[in-house]
């Protein structure tokens, strides 16, 4: 019963969702049905459209998971977005000045140097948070900009490429791009990357000491504190930073997967929409993996939307940012329901 | 005659399975100054609350001036004329005096006039008439807390109350502080309005009060004109001792010589924890404490008596090794059993359920671990144990926590802490909220692991029949200071007497 009543939150925002979402379409003055068939075939109508899918799910499964980590420690981390330029920047520079280096030494020199850079993203507001009690929402939200913009500095500045006409970088080496993992198609192995640290995620909270020590300080601080157990500054400083490295890993992830190059814009605000995606997951690692799918279905079909019906993409935000909304007056309904 | 100004009669009040009042009564007459008093938990504030209509009662009936009322809210309270002053205050911290004392009050003056106009009238000319003075335009934060206080009792008087009612006003206060406040109720009180006092201070309330109410556990089971009581038949009706020299006939076993269930110690007892001159800051705005000197040796229960804010959380907390002392000697073994105070949130995470609540204190246990990954078969096991052998209801260990009735609740921490092999255990009220039966298990534990575990037991507690019960020596713990009781004394009224008494708190 307990198992599945998180289930049935998601399963109730999706719904009240998809009735807004429609209904929203129809006050626009667009056909929810046409809307509806545009975005299933551009999601899942053929293989091409499923690759799209889940190729367009991996920054949005390691965010998601960046940031469930975190909210699970009590961390609220809102800074998955410029964590991941800072990863995306990193990775990009190595790419760059070591592209001599062969791909097995080079591409995972690509990812680690992404996942640092995140990690000290995150640095910066978990050591003000732990140290002088500055609250982590502000300080990483404000973070996001100095990372949105530190890329956009480094692409009309030192990592401009050649040329010098557009404000992004030269392409990486073959050496530094990650293999597909299905030829002549754009799935890439960061796919499997993401499972990988989803998997590792979900095991680690569920089965070893230290994920319980991170589960006991997000669940009852005071608990955790008294019963005599854990630095919690220590718990909270390693989860602010395994979360920061996660998502500057899908930075790096992704200019070496799809982009093989770094410009302004990379991200659409996967950073953001992580926390629908992580929420809507009720912060678990697996099921982020779906819900990251499913986010990522929902964009690949929201660019055939606009194609083929004319919808805006401006809309998809919106029905993400309602996601956010009813997941959370769910559960509350949830709880009123349980007291 | 007329009828009294109020009269509450059989008033029941129940916080989920726990009552906290239980058919208390309380007369109210005009012109008097009427003193409450009883132990910590015996309702003092829930019957003031009640009263001031922040409290719906489940039973019983509220009367003013001879009509039944209900009273469902605090402004229905005003209406009828009561006022109640809070323990904690409930002042704007940023906004000054007079925003404070117009706070709400979009009923005084005309329309088109600021309240604040109005209020600064009324509260010059009531300030000028009762002598209580604060300066207006400054902001509360920048006050003292008597001056704090004294905001209060304006605000409450703007609304010309009948009745007015004060909840531990003193707690806070100077000794000049406390004489300037008494003189002040008493001009209140001749004035034709009658003032409640709510203390746990004997003489305080003996000073000041005409008439006096005693509550125990949530009953009335007292109510004397001043001069027909003094503090010794006041300190009996608090704790329910009989009156007499002699201690009560069934604390005899709370003697700690030979008596028949209780062993004598080895004669080489094992010290398992020491505190020597220790100071320590308060916890979250509680008590600090001064001095203290402590020694536990395994095997033994050592019971400090007090009422609760007295340093009872920050010794808990030090001698389990969750505050640092900032001076003085602290000794204790690496893992310290603690059942704490508030259960719901140090002692449990309700969102966890039992078995999860079990790991927060195993987790550290090597017996439970192995590498890197905790044992969980061997966590969920020792849950079922601990929920059968403490009857925690609940069907299995995968349960919420936050599901358990707070009873419950209690059951699975100390059931998680009396389970644990440690040298010392500190339990902080550990039967508060328990039935009797589940009291009696706990008590019989306690003593169990300290004699056969060879385990020093440090047993906090506010109730002295469990202090006397348990404790194989006893101390008093008054605003941070820890002062040994002798054998001697070993009664309700040594005790009660120690814990209540002046001179000990001003030591």
């Amino acid at each position: 019963m307990r198992r599945l009543e998180p289930l049935g939150v998601a399963a109730g925002a999706l719904l009240a969702t998809a009735v807004f979402a429609a209904g929203s379409l129809w006050l626009g003055g667009y056909s929810p049905i046409d809307a509806a068939g545009a975005l299933l075939r551009g999601s899942v109508g053929s293989p091409v459209a499923v690759m799209s899918s889940m190729v367009r799910s991996v920054p949005l499964i390691l965010t998601g998971l960046a940031v469930a980590l975190a909210f699970r420690a009590g961390v609220w981390n809102i800074g998955a977005e410029g964590q991941l330029y800072a990863g995306a920047v990193a990775s990009v520079w190595v790419a760059l000045s070591w592209s001599a280096l062969p791909a097995v030494v080079l591409i995972p020199a690509v990812l680690v140097s992404g996942g640092l850079a995140g990690a000290a993203w995150a640095a910066v507001p978990a050591v003000m948070k732990v140290r002088l009690g500055v609250g982590e929402v502000i300080t990483t939200i404000l973070m996001n900009f100095v990372g949105i913009l530190l890329a956009a500095y480094v692409v009309r500045g030192p990592l401009q490429e050649a040329r010098g006409i557009f404000p992004q970088t030269d392409p990486i080496a073959d050496a530094a791009r990650l293999p597909l993992l299905i030829p002549d198609t754009r799935l890439h192995a960061g796919f499997l990357i993401a499972l990988l640290i989803g998997a590792a995620l979900w095991a680690t909270l569920r089965w070893t000491r230290l994920g319980f020590q991170i589960r006991a300080v997000g669940a009852a601080p005071e608990a955790a504190r008294i019963s005599g157990m854990i630095s919690r500054d220590r718990v909270v400083l390693a989860t602010f930073l395994a979360s920061g490295a996660i998502a500057g890993l899908a930075g790096g992830v992704e200019v070496s997967g799809v982009t093989y190059a770094l410009y302004e814009n990379l991200s659409p605000g996967w950073g953001y929409t992580a926390i629908a995606v992580a929420l809507l997951a009720r912060l678990h690692p697996a099921a982020v993996v779906g819900t990251g799918l499913l986010f990522g279905a929902l964009e690949a079909g929201a660019a055939a939307m606009q194609r083929e019906a004319g919808i805006p993409l401006a809309w998809v935000g919106a029905v993400e940012a309602m996601v956010i909304l009813f997941v959370l007056a769910a559960d509350q309904i949830r709880r009123r329901y349980d007291a | 005659m007329t009828p009294p100004l109020a009269r509450l009669d059989g008033i029941v009040r129940r916080f989920g399975h726990i009552s906290a009042l239980d058919g208390a009564s309380l007369e109210l007459r005009a012109g008097e100054v009427h003193g409450v008093l009883g132990e910590n938990g015996a309702g003092k504030t829930t019957l003031l609350s009640v009263l001031g209509g922040l409290l719906r009662p489940d039973g019983g009936s509220i009367e003013l001036d001879g009509a039944l009322v209900e009273l469902s809210s605090p402004r229905v309270a005003w209406t009828h004329g009561i006022g109640l002053v809070h323990q904690h205050f409930a002042l704007v911290p940023r906004l000054s005096v007079l925003e404070n004392l117009a706070l709400g009050r979009r009923d005084v003056g005309p329309g088109w006039k600021s309240p604040l106009v109005t209020i600064r009238e009324q509260a010059t000319l009531l300030s000028e008439q009762t002598g209580l003075s604060v300066p207006f335009d400054v902001a509360i934060e920048d006050l003292s807390v008597g001056d704090r206080q004294r905001v209060e009792i304006l605000k409450a008087l703007l609304r010309e109350p009948r009745l007015l009612l004060l909840d531990e006003p003193t707690a806070v206060l100077a000794p000049t502080e406390v004489a300037q406040l008494f003189a002040l109720l008493r001009r209140l009180a001749e004035d034709g309005r009658s003032v409640v006092l709510v203390a746990h201070k004997l003489d305080e309330i003996l000073s000041v009060a005409d008439r006096v109410t005693v509550l125990r556990g949530g009953r009335t089971v007292l109510t004397a004109v001043r001069s027909e009581v003094d503090s010794r038949t006041l300190t009996e009706a608090m704790v329910g001792g009989p009156r007499g020299p002699e201690g009560p006939p069934d604390s005899t076993p709370g003697f700690p010589a030979g008596s028949g269930d209780r062993p004598e110690r080895s004669t080489v007892a094992r010290s398992v924890a020491r505190l020597a001159g220790v100071n320590a800051r308060g916890a979250g705005g509680g008590v600090a404490l001064h001095g203290v000197d402590l020694e536990v040796s395994g095997g033994e229960v050592v019971a400090i008596a007090g009422v609760e804010g007295n340093g009872q959380r920050e010794l808990a907390l030090v001698l389990s090794g969750r505050l640092e002392a900032t001076a003085g000697v602290v000794e204790i073994p690496e893992d310290v059993g603690l059942i704490p105070q508030d259960r719901s949130t140090e002692g449990l995470a309700l969102d966890f359920d039992l078995a999860e609540n079990m790991a927060l204190a195993l987790h550290r246990d090597p017996a439970f671990r192995r590498g890197v990954l905790l044992r969980w078969d061997a966590i969920r096991v020792r849950a079922a144990e601990v929920r059968d052998e403490f009857e925690v209801q609940a069907r299995d260990v995968a349960t919420l926590a936050g599901t358990l009735s707070g009873g419950n609740q209690q059951r699975l921490v100390v059931g998680r802490e009396l389970g644990r092999r440690v040298d010392l255990l500190v339990a902080d009220n550990p039967t508060r909220g328990l039935d009797v039966t589940a009291t009696a298990f706990v008590r019989e534990e306690l003593r169990r692991i300290a004699r056969d575990g060879d385990c020093g037991v440090v047993l906090i507690s506010a109730d002295l029949d469990e202090v006397l019960d348990l404790g194989d020596r006893i101390f008093v713990l008054v605003r941070g200071r820890l002062s040994p009781v002798p054998p001697e004394q070993h009664s309700r009224d040594g005790v009660g007497a120690l814990m209540l008494s002046a001179k000990s708190e001003e030591a």
